[in-house]
């Protein structure tokens, strides 16, 4: 047997074997090189109740070279694209080391969920979130955690509807009387400009989400809103 | 996957070069300095005048040190006068670095392997491997250049370095970040300076290594700055007791390679 595959399937039995840490390794498709973990989120943090999957590719110099992780539930946090679930840590990086294995690697990913680093961004707009305040983007990513992660949200309320109807307001972390105020705002500069565009849309939704979208990349959000003119926020809703 | 990771392209600037060379004359290396800096070559001089007269290049990966004195300690030992008094004294200080990596928080499974590597390669300098041949100095090479088996190597001698780091109280006062010169806790220093793959050793890894390997190394710099062209020697004498010669490597900046007296590589004795 190959020593990488002698290695993974050591590291597989090690963490079935250990029960109190709460990280699974599975398989995908039998394929002990391409493997699915697993870990709760920490307590005390807004991930506190989630449960978090994370794509594992092992490397052909494995464990010479890193491992490849990144994560399959969405996660509202600097260190991870929200997009694709590229995770920036340094131990996937440069600070790789043989001496590592997937459990320690998964449990370093529930660290860096309680430690986020701002600084040394993944996800741009999240780590401004994250700057600019702290308990907005709390709010946002216990939300992400209730909606991807099957956390129980605010108070242990507010999940979502039957229907899966999400508060797209709330998965932008922006606060629901800017959105209303540009709404209003937008709506009737965008009558003035391109007025028969939207008549013949007719679809105040799209709208509705181009402003989110705009509000959330120009991080309209806490002592921010103060730094940005209205008329920036009208110009950008208009391009 | 389409995402791409710096691990992707570990190596690729000198992935072309062996890992471990044979030897080369000493006047090979002069050659590439003699449109270069003099005082190199006077160093490189000065060197074959003392009966330096042959190097064995690493590979500048940043595993150039620990890859340099794996390769000699083990050659060492195939060298020695008395090799069954040399391999089991080695074997037996491997031995008794399990339990030490284990206390330091390393688990059996990461290092296992690692372990096996180094002592099945010095075992076989005294009990015949699975192929029934002995150790030569062809099949050192070989092994060595064989990535899996290299790495490996390459890597229990990181652990031996951190595991010592970790439990000499002596060695604390001197661990310091290499860029920000700041003080630094064993446990830090060892994660970002001596676990990690590529990271090259300085002073305090090397010396660790020497006492947890009980070997005694002489690194000769070659460094370009004794205007007389000598070159100095710096020792890392922490076994009094070994039982083999100590190892010699030759430093250049920001790499390591072996030093030797011979400037070509024995021929291996034909199996009668």
């Amino acid at each position: 047997m190959d020593a990488r595959l002698r290695r993974v399937n050591k590291e597989i039995a090690d963490c079935k074997n250990d029960k109190s840490s709460r990280v699974t390794i599975d398989l995908v498709d039998d394929n002990p090189f391409h493997l699915i973990g697993a870990f709760d989120g920490p307590e005390d943090t807004p991930y506190e109740g989630g449960r978090f999957q994370v794509d594992i590719v092992i490397p052909d110099n494995y464990p010479f070279q890193p491992v490849k992780m990144k994560f399959i539930t969405k996660v509202y946090h600097p260190n991870v694209s929200s997009a694709s679930g590229a995770i920036c840590l340094d131990i996937l990086k440069d600070a790789w080391s043989p001496v590592l294995t997937l459990k320690s690697t998964l449990i370093s990913l529930q660290s860096l969920l309680c430690s986020p680093e701002p600084r040394d961004p993944q996800d741009a707009e999240v780590a401004k979130h994250y700057m600019t305040s702290k308990s907005s983007f709390e709010e946002t990513a216990r939300y992400w955690t209730m909606i991807y992660a099957g956390g129980p949200g605010k108070d242990g309320a507010g999940k979502p509807g039957k229907d899966g109807a999400r508060d797209e307001i709330a998965m932008a972390g922006l606060d629901r009387a800017h959105v209303d105020q540009f709404e209003s705002l937008g709506f009737e500069r965008s009558k003035v400009v391109r007025g028969p565009l939207f008549i013949q849309r007719g679809d105040v939704g799209s709208l509705r989400g181009g402003q989110i979208d705009v509000l959330r990349r120009m991080n309209y959000r806490g002592a921010n809103v103060a730094n940005i003119n209205d008329d920036r926020v009208v110009e950008e809703l208009l391009k | 996957m389409s995402q791409s990771f710096p691990g992707d392209s570990f190596d690729v600037d000198v992935s072309n070069q062996p890992l471990i060379a044979p030897l080369t004359p000493m006047l090979a290396l002069r050659e590439e300095y003699e449109n270069g800096s003099q005082f190199f070559v006077k160093q490189i001089d000065w060197l074959i005048n003392q009966g330096w007269i042959g190097f064995r290049r690493t590979r500048g990966d940043g595993d150039c040190f620990y890859r340099s004195l794996a390769f000699a300690y083990i050659e060492n030992i195939l060298n020695s006068s008395d090799t069954m008094l040399a391999a089991t004294g080695a074997l037996s200080v491997l031995e008794a670095s399990q339990p030490q990596l284990e206390s330091v928080g390393f688990q059996r499974l990461v290092f296992e392997d690692f372990y096996d590597c180094l002592a099945s390669l010095i075992n076989q300098v005294i009990n015949p491997g699975p192929n029934g041949q002995l150790l030569n100095i062809n099949a050192l090479l070989e092994a060595f250049n064989n990535p899996e088996i290299s790495n490996s190597i390459v890597m229990y001698l990181r652990l031996l370095t951190s595991a010592e780091i970790k439990t000499n109280p002596e060695i604390a006062a001197f661990l310091i970040h290499p860029e920000t010169g700041e003080q630094m806790d064993p446990e830090g220093f060892c994660n970002n300076f001596v676990e990690a793959v590529g990271k090259e050793a300085d002073h305090v890894q090397m010396n660790a290594l020497a006492t947890a390997l009980k070997v005694n190394v002489n690194v000769a710099y070659l460094d370009g700055h004794d205007q007389e062209g000598k070159v100095s020697f710096v020792p890392f004498q922490n076994a009094p007791f070994t039982f083999l010669e100590p190892v010699n490597l030759l430093y250049r900046p920001g790499h390591y390679d072996i030093l030797d007296r011979r400037d070509a590589d024995p021929i291996p004795p034909l199996l009668v």
